[in-house]
């Protein structure tokens, strides 16, 4: 075994500059964003990267602008505090703030960034399932240009993603939605903070509160398949329906057979797809009851 | 008694401000001129014979400056059972256990040089359980066991791998089972869980080499009885050996005998005089110094109709893991109050601490007391149930009060338990439907309740000095160690109140066991009755020498004079009062010094019977508490919600009341995480699937309820102004109140801990099932 040299670390301003840097140095290097997952790995968990590239220097990144459409776009240096705590996504979007109030610790997410939420690719990742919901997609730029795809493609398994090694993660898209879509994300964990989803929920759909009708229902799942999924036995169930306690309870039944869990230190497989089950039906309710308030209280409905 | 000035007063600590701004240092931070690095190689099996070591590689590796295996450090250790080797000579005993160490010029050399190390095994069956290690036919972990050395104390059992077999026996219970109404036995299971002190484990040591003294800094809770440890294990005389001690970033029982310190040493006899580092990163703090004892527990109790408990036998497999450690006496001293703080004719119980191929287990927070009260409290639970009386009414009907003698013989004095279970139960209105009901719509609310008796270590001695200056200043000699419990805050109050000196004159010396006198360890929650009393009778002595110097200068006699505000005088004219620090200059000059020294020993205390576990003096004194728990419980995914608790402790008195709350504060915030996370995931191959903070689930401010602490001043007359101890039994009846609460709540016993989530939503649907 080779003795630990001293880390190459790069910082390059542009992202043409980034992506020719790891042309040149070839495989074995690693991105680094707020650097939440990558220095623990490099600190505490032996891991060696052949050289470091760190993206922080790279202009217009970073930032959280509202289009003309109505849509979203999210730098991917966005840190997950900003996402926490933007006016304009806790008015249009306020599970996806939670959900990006649920990682870690305040310290953690002031680091943290939204590209590298996406682009560490864990399944256990609290904002994908509610990007997911929202039908984000990611802007992927590389040393030819650029390309955009439904970040339901972008995942490919744990750790995982389309992207090619010189490839990098700029925005997140959030396609412009109907004033009356409402969502909820429901992290299950046994700790109230500082933990991994044992499974999470995000749901997204136009609710015609009057009617109680739902349609573009979208549900995506944590933590239960090798990538962050949708669950779309379950949306289509839902589709065009009157949203019951009875209909979103048969609708968390089909997540739960839809999800794919395995067993490991945590939890057992038969408990996860449980909560998923549970957790879909009271995410549905949640969301359909559109209860204002801050993330801090609206944890308590989970109980 | 004259009126106390700064004892029972709510002083802020002592040592808050160099806490807060992280100006103290702690042994994980110290930095020593021209030391090397060590780094571990440990076993990855759990049990297995070491057929070849070979450490060429690493020896040749740039950067290393020594490597050493257990043929260059052939040391046994142990307190108890001298059973440990500094590192493992010819087999390991578990995944964990030190192998080779290697000490370089930076910790990432040291690193990749252990790397380099190659090691055979050959494997042996290895033990999970206690309960599967100690059956007929079992392979001993430790074939050479009989010819350790012992403890007089120690009964090994008959069985396979018993380290330490406890007995008690008073009456018959076979009798007393004849004599109940209802009998009911069952199982209860605590599983290995981990201290996690905030700062991980380090050992810095040096070794002379013109003098051969052994110097080793390190945060141990005991450093006289580590001092004693190393001096037997090596045969080196005691005044070769110097412990220093820089604070400890909390213990709770995982910092005292020896962890890291006989790997430090080990590579410090090769080092050719530099000091050398060893620190553990928190998975090594995990593996392989100290965990928790995991316990089976069976107890049976029969009941007259009336709620009169006659009979109550228990049988207890503690598991020890690898080395004995401190589970014999955590056996003894956890299994004797294992029945619980109840008047019962016949009770028999058997403990057991058994050696099994797991880390090492041993003394914890509680030292025993939250495993058997798990078993105890719930049991006792289930018994008022049978005959339909109230939890509460079942136990002041049952508990011990005052001139009661125990079933171990002791008559009782300074009961505070009742004064505690009216107190904690009030204060969660017990008896009153929930009034939170309505808020946690959808979850089942529940209330329960659990009662603890805590003996402390007997009989034990502190030795204490106490010297001012001519500055008035005071140092205070003490052997305890400031783990975080507050100790230099009380030991200065103690001092300031004696000496009438105010406690911003007062400091702690720093411990350093060429310089301060004797003590037998920071554990037990011993430090505030025997230190306390230690200091303040050397803070008396010294007072007394003060007024012998003041006497002639005052022109009264010595009765004549009283101190107060740092300054004597006469009684009858307090305006001429003189400084202490003055009274010194005048006599001994500028550089002049009055010291007192005290020591203190519980003297009346004696040992226990091997073959009745009985004696009429067992403990320098007892501490009681009751805590309850008012929980929701989500049936649909099996959480629990601890909503509020309240815990009432009877302290004798009170030094520092916000001391006080705030231990009694942080003893609930880790019994809530044992109650409802805590748990080391140990394989099929004893490897530990959970060693870091991410899935092992200690609480976070946010899993807190509404904390009630209550302190109950039930006054020992031996402890200084009337105080026993308080610092392990925060912890102790949690997990039980919890579970007493959950039952109430959801109708489910729920017998193993932790009550995670998966755990009681299993419960819930099998009784689900059991029901349909």
């Amino acid at each position: 075994m080779r003795r630990p040299e001293p880390l190459e670390i790069f910082q390059p301003t542009s992202i043409r500059e980034a992506g020719a840097l790891v042309k040149e140095k070839g495989p074995g290097g690693r991105f680094l964003a707020g650097g939440t997952d990558l220095v623990i790995a490099v600190k505490e968990k032996s891991f060696s990267p052949k050289y470091v590239v760190d993206l922080k220097r790279i202009p217009g990144l970073s930032g959280i602008r509202e289009e003309a459409d109505g849509g979203l776009k999210i730098g991917s240096l966005t840190t997950l505090r900003e996402v926490e705590i933007s006016p304009i996504i806790l008015k249009r979007f306020p599970f996806l703030a939670q959900s990006a109030a649920e990682v870690g610790s305040v310290q953690i997410r002031n680091r943290a960034t939204i590209g590298g939420n996406m682009a560490n690719a864990t399944p256990s990742a609290d904002v994908a399932p509610a990007l997911l919901a929202l039908e984000a997609r990611a802007r992927i730029a590389g040393l030819n240009g650029e390309r955009v795809v439904e970040l339901e493609q972008f995942f490919r398994g744990p750790g995982q993603t389309v992207m090619a090694p010189e490839e990098i993660l700029t925005e997140i898209i959030i396609p412009p939605a109907n004033p009356s879509l409402v969502g909820e994300y429901i992290k299950f964990s046994p700790r109230e903070m500082m933990d991994l989803a044992y499974i999470g929920v995000a749901v997204a759909f136009v609710f015609n509160a009057s009617q109680k009708l739902c349609e573009k229902v979208r549900i995506a799942l944590g933590a239960v398949s090798p990538t962050p999924m949708r669950a779309r036995g379950a949306e289509s169930l839902l589709e065009g329906q009157v949203l019951t306690e009875e209909l979103a309870e048969k609708a968390g039944a089909e997540a739960a057979r839809e999800c794919k869990p395995i067993s490991d230190v945590r939890s057992s497989a038969d408990y996860r797809r449980d909560m998923v089950r549970v957790n879909t039906k009271r995410a549905l309710l949640n969301a359909a009851a559109q209860r204002p308030g801050k993330w801090t209280e609206r944890r308590d409905r989970r109980y | 008694m004259e009126e106390l000035t700064v004892v029972g007063k709510p002083v802020t600590r002592v040592d808050v401000q160099e806490k807060v701004t992280g100006a103290a240092v702690y042994g994980y931070d110290l930095v020593l001129p021209d030391m090397v690095y060590g780094k571990v190689l440990f076993s990855s099996k759990a049990h297995a014979r070491i057929k070849r070591i070979d450490t060429e590689k690493a020896k040749t590796y740039p950067g290393v400056v020594a490597v050493v295996t257990g043929k260059d450090a052939p040391w046994i250790h142990g307190e108890a059972i001298r059973d440990k080797p500094f590192l493992a000579q010819g087999k390991v005993r578990y995944v964990g256990e030190p192998v080779a160490a290697v000490a370089a010029v930076d910790e990432d050399t040291a690193q990749a040089a252990v790397r380099l190390i190659e090691v055979e095994y050959e494997d042996l069956p290895a033990y999970l359980s206690p309960e599967d290690a100690c059956k007929p036919g079992a392979i001993p972990i430790h074939e050479d066991f009989a010819s350790y050395r012992k403890m007089n104390f120690i009964l090994p059992g008959a069985m396979p791998n018993v380290c330490e077999h406890f007995k008690l026996r008073t009456g018959d219970v076979e009798q007393g089972f004849r004599e109940s109404d209802i009998v009911l036995e069952e199982r209860y299971f605590v599983p290995t869980i981990q201290h996690a002190a905030m700062e991980p484990h380090s050992a810095h040591a040096q070794v002379d080499p013109a003098t051969g003294k052994v110097t080793i800094w390190v945060a141990n809770d005991a450093p006289f009885r580590a001092l004693h440890e190393i001096s037997e294990a090596l045969g080196l005389p005691q005044e070769k050996i110097r412990f220093i001690n820089p604070l400890q970033g909390g213990g709770f029982g995982s910092k005292g005998g020896l962890k890291v310190e006989p790997i430090a040493v080990a590579l410090a006899y090769h080092t050719n005089g530099r000091p050398v580092r060893v620190k553990f990163n928190r998975e090594e703090t995990f593996i392989s110094t100290l965990t928790r004892n995991e316990a089976a527990l069976y107890i049976k109790s029969g009941v007259k109709k009336d709620g009169t408990i006659r009979a109550r036998e228990m049988t207890i497999y503690w598991g020890g893991g690898a080395y004995a450690e401190k589970s014999p006496t955590v056996c003894i001293r956890g299994s004797l109050p294992g029945p619980g703080p109840y008047r019962i004719s016949h009770v028999k119980v058997d403990g057991y601490a058994v050696y099994t191929n797991k880390p090492v287990a041993g003394s914890f927070r509680g030292y025993g007391i939250p495993k058997v009260a798990w078993a105890c409290e719930q049991h006792t639970d289930e018994l008022a149930r049978r005959v339909g009386m109230d939890p509460l009414e079942f136990r002041m009907k049952n508990v011990f009060v005052d001139g009661d003698v125990s079933y171990w013989g002791e008559q009782l004095h300074s009961v505070g338990l009742k004064e505690t279970l009216t107190k904690a139960a009030a204060a969660i209105e017990w008896g009153k439907k929930s009034s939170r009901v309505q808020e946690f719509k959808g979850l089942r609310v529940g209330k329960g309740l659990a009662c603890i008796q805590k003996p402390t270590r007997s009989p034990t001695t502190s030795k204490a000095g106490v010297i001012v200056d001519a500055k008035g200043e005071v140092a205070v000699l003490a052997g305890t160690v400031e783990i975080g419990q507050g100790c230099s805050t009380i030991l200065s109050q103690v001092a300031a109140e004696e000496l009438k000196i105010p406690i911003e004159k007062i400091h702690m010396a720093e411990l350093d066991t060429d310089a301060i006198p004797f003590d037998a360890s920071t554990t037990s929650s011993r430090s505030t009755y025997h230190m306390g009393n230690a200091v303040r009778r050397a803070a008396i002595d010294a007072r007394e020498k003060l007024a012998e110097m003041a006497s002639p200068m005052l022109e009264g006699e010595k009765n004549d004079l009283a101190f107060a505000d740092g300054k004597v005088f006469l009684k009858d004219h307090p305006g001429m009062a003189l400084p202490l620090g003055e009274v010194i200059r005048r006599k001994l000059g500028a550089d002049g010094t009055v010291r007192g020294d005290a020591s203190y020993t519980y003297e009346l205390a004696k040992e226990l019977d091997l073959e009745t576990g009985h004696s009429d003096n067992a403990s320098a004194f007892y501490m009681y508490a009751t805590q309850a728990a008012e929980v929701a419980v989500d049936e649909e995914t099996g959480r629990v919600r601890v909503l509020r608790m309240s815990a009432a402790h009877d302290v004798g008195k009170a030094i520092n009341p916000l001391n006080c709350a705030a231990q009694i504060e942080g003893g609930l915030a880790m019994g809530i995480g044992s109650a409802l996370h805590e748990h080391m995931v140990v394989d099929d191959q004893g490897k530990v699937r959970n060693p870091s903070f991410l899935d092992y689930h200690l609480v976070t401010a946010l899993d807190l309820p509404e904390m009630i602490p209550i302190v109950v001043e039930c006054p020992e007359p031996e402890g200084p102004y009337g105080a026993k101890g308080l610092g392990e039994p925060g912890l102790a009846p949690t997990p039980a109140a919890i579970g007493n609460a959950v039952a109430d709540a959801i109708g489910i016993r729920i017998y193993d801990l932790p009550l995670s989530p998966e755990r009681v939503y299993r419960a819930i649907q099998e009784n689900k099932k059991k029901v349909a």
